[in-house]
């Protein structure tokens, strides 16, 4: 039976390119980057390529990246490394409202060293309250995070004005963003951004898992969590993965070299998805946030009235349809998403929200065969249920 | 009024200072700078540059922010200014300087009274208002309802800026520095002398700013000194590659060189010979790679090597004039330097360089260029240069980065 893959915010299938720019690094050429002779010199000039590559397509310059495990220890750096840098200037940090839990529990995980965490919020259309935030930015806050493209809904943040926001309320403060979702989807730029760090991910634009990196701008410091050896100007210690390296910036660079095609193709495949879920009766497309609010089309989070998503998910995967209910790193948590109560959903509700995320890869054909698989489902689950 | 979309700048309005000034060169300078900054550009964005009296505007096709920062790093450029164009008409002058305005303003505490002016300058005179009439006129327009805005025209701490053309204006707020110098290539090709160490990436930096291309050379003397050691200086190069987008790396071997020096000359005359032999080197590769000057890091004083004397018996072997840019520099203003230019970091990492293979005990202070002719004649010094330009490896670096 043939797999149609709809769960692309989750991960992505690796690239034919990337794969073969990985290659030599998982055979050949495996020395330690930090050898003296000439295969730890050849594995340190491929990372010193990958970090430009990664550097053009987020705008910066190599000495900008800084290579890590992947998007949850980006996060982690940069909340925990950069608010213990910065705690001689204050203890509070604001976290978005829908951040990744990588941000949000790095952030609780403070509280232990006498931090104290606000949260922004979700005003009733489901837009980032920036008037709230206003309120909640003070002298002492010395880190808010944000991030960029919401993995549950699409739905992009306002970051630069957050940014700017910050700059003006809180002048101590590191403005630190998730741009996972954003890479290969949105133009990336810790300058146009106005923020200190920024985090992405390999495995979420067709990059090999276990790779990612944080992005930081000249003259902010972090300390660091991992210590060690003075990889990554000493902050982030452990030999280098040459080949998940490679592969980022491979990924990287052809995500960016070829957003502008990727956007319009999920475009027109997200308004297939609009078409069909006009159609069922009770169904729900979400997008949180004021109208003019731009969605990252590649992510399409719907409210099917009747089953619980799981069992749909069930469903759908023995039909070869993959997808998810709400982000994958949270399925089983209990806690209403506040994106769901601006939509008009209760907490019963949130148990039928499905995410169907697209990537470069995803063809039309898939889709409107997807679309067909579920528009069956979802009468044959209608006619049992009544 | 509507408000009109200013988040992303139209092009980047660029100043030259020393260079409107150089006469009949002037055409051959522009199209260096245009050139210029092309290559820095390319990475991110093709841009399009359109040369106005004086000034120059860029127009990129993405990320106009970015474009903007590594426009600083172009020589021969005072001051930058993200701008947004308009039909150049008082009216929609007014009316996006009021939307630049506004943005702008939100940089600012919400409690603080920004000191502000309008300053217009005209490329066409035709215009048919004054500068000043125009500033009279746009700024009660711009300021009509704006809170916390004081005008004030001796000490504006926010300018917004206008410049009229025939076809277009261009309203902008910001003011980026530039390094200034003369643009890269404008003077001819020189040859850097590069170690690891932090003066002579700093010394072909300041010969970059005074209009000089480079192109560079370094000593490898394996396997004394490992692979590492190599890769040092290449980064130092990519490290200036922000300056100058394309550059050749000379790595000469040198260890028979030094070998020789060792056996058959003074051990307190080894540096100076070898640095002799550099000078050598670099002449013959500067020739072919029509160069009209050596760069090195010398200090006065700063080591053994850098007496007058010294310097004296060192330039002597070079066939080319030799520009020392820090001659007369503090350790701490190279260091300072370093640390602007990016090199700093990458210096200090500890890997030897080919001067520290068997340093004497006690290196000559006063060196006499009898006494380096004298040792010299103990050896074949032609046969030693030109088995050592054999052995050349040539490193093409391109590149954005650091």
């Amino acid at each position: 039976m043939h797999r149609i893959y709809l769960d692309n915010a989750a991960s992505t299938p690796l690239s034919p390119a990337v794969r073969e720019a990985m290659a030599p690094f998982l055979a050949q050429s495996f020395g330690n980057p930090s050898s003296a002779h000439r295969l730890g010199v050849e594995a340190e000039e491929a990372i010193d390529r990958a970090r430009e590559l990664v550097a053009r397509a987020v705008g910066a310059r190599a000495r900008n990246v800084i290579f890590t495990s992947g998007g949850t220890e980006a996060n982690n750096l940069a909340v925990i490394g950069g608010a213990r840098a910065r705690k001689t200037a204050g203890r509070h940090l604001i976290v978005g409202p829908t951040e990744h839990a990588s941000v949000r529990k790095a952030a609780l995980a403070l509280e232990n060293e006498g931090f104290e965490v606000s949260f922004a919020r979700l005003d009733a259309q489901g837009a980032l309250d920036q008037g709230h935030l206003a309120t909640i930015l003070r002298e002492d806050t010395v880190l808010v995070a944000q991030m960029l493209v919401s993995n549950e809904f699409g739905s992009i943040y306002p970051v630069r004005d957050v940014a700017r926001l910050v700059r003006t309320r809180a002048p101590h403060a590191l403005v630190h963003i998730d741009a996972v979702q954003g890479l290969g989807k949105r133009e990336l730029s810790i300058t146009e951004l106005g923020c200190h760090t920024l985090a992405i991910s390999a495995h979420k634009v067709h990059g090999p898992k276990g790779t990612g990196a944080l992005i930081v701008s000249d003259g902010v410091q972090l300390e660091p969590l991992l210590h060690g050896g003075p990889q990554e100007h000493g902050l982030r210690a452990g030999t280098e993965n040459p080949a998940g390296i490679v592969g980022l910036g491979r990924a990287a660079a052809d995500a960016e070299g070829s957003r502008e095609q990727t956007v319009a193709h999920l475009t027109a495949l997200r308004e297939l998805f609009v078409q069909l879920i006009e159609r069922l009766p009770g169904a729900k497309l979400l997008e949180p946030g004021t109208p003019q609010q731009a969605m990252m089309p590649g992510i399409i989070t719907t409210f099917l009235p009747g089953v619980p998503s799981s069992v749909r998910l069930h469903h759908l995967d023995e039909r070869g349809v993959l997808a998810s209910a709400g982000a994958a790193c949270n399925a089983k948590r209990k806690d209403v998403n506040p994106a769901l109560l601006a939509a008009g959903l209760d907490a019963d509700d949130s148990r039928r929200v499905l995410r169907f995320s697209l990537a470069a890869t995803t063809t039309e054909e898939e889709v409107r065969h997807a679309l067909r698989v579920i528009e069956e489902l979802h009468h044959e689950l209608e006619a049992v249920e009544s | 009024m509507t408000t009109l979309d200013v988040t992303t700048p139209e092009m980047v309005l660029i100043r030259y200072g020393e260079l409107a000034l150089k006469g009949k060169n002037r055409g051959s300078f522009e199209h260096a700078l245009i050139r210029n900054i092309r290559a820095a550009c390319e990475p991110i964005s093709n841009v399009y540059v359109e040369r106005l009296r004086g000034r120059m505007a860029v127009i990129p096709e993405k990320r106009a922010g970015d474009v903007a920062r590594r426009i600083q790093d172009v020589f021969g450029i005072k001051t930058i200014s993200p701008a947004w164009g308009c039909e150049p008409a008082p009216e929609k002058i007014a009316e996006l300087g009021r939307a630049i305005l506004a943005d702008a303003l939100r940089d600012y505490a919400p409690n603080h009274t920004v000191q502000f002016r309008v300053k217009t300058s005209r490329g066409d005179k035709s215009f048919p208002m004054t500068s000043m009439d125009l500033d009279r006129f746009v700024a009660p327009l711009v300021l009509e309802g704006v809170e916390n805005v004081k005008v004030n025209l001796s000490k504006p701490e926010l300018t917004l800026g206008i410049e009229v053309r025939t076809e277009r204006a261009y309203v902008f707020v910001r003011r980026l520095k530039g390094h200034g110098g003369l643009p890269v290539g404008t003077l001819g090709r020189a040859m850097v002398l590069l170690s690891g160490g932090i003066d002579s990436p700093v010394a072909a930096w300041l010969a970059m700013k005074r209009g000089c291309a480079v192109s560079y050379i370094t000593f490898h003397s394996a396997p004394y000194i490992g692979e590492a050691s190599k890769k040092k200086v290449v980064d130092l190069v990519r490290a200036l590659a922000r300056f100058q987008s394309h550059s050749r790396l000379f790595v000469v071997p040198f260890t028979e060189i030094q070998e020789t020096i060792r056996d058959r000359a003074p051990a307190p005359y080894r540096t100076v010979l070898y640095r002799r032999m550099m000078q050598r080197l670099a002449s013959r590769l500067a020739k072919r790679d029509r160069c009209k000057a050596l760069v090195t890091g010398e200090s006065l004083g700063q080591v053994a090597s850098q007496t007058l004397e010294n310097i004296t018996c060192i330039a002597d072997a070079a066939e080319f004039p030799v520009l020392r840019p820090l001659i007369c520099y503090d350790k701490e203003e190279a260091i300072d330097l370093a640390r602007k230019i990016g090199t700093f970091e990458l210096s200090i990492i500890p890997e030897p360089d080919c001067c520290t293979v068997f340093m004497p005990p006690r290196p000559i202070i006063k060196g006499r260029i009898e006494a380096c002719e004298a040792a010299e004649a103990e050896m074949d010094v032609e046969a030693l240069v030109e088995r050592a330009l054999e052995g050349l490896e040539m490193i093409n670096v391109k590149g954005d980065v650091y």
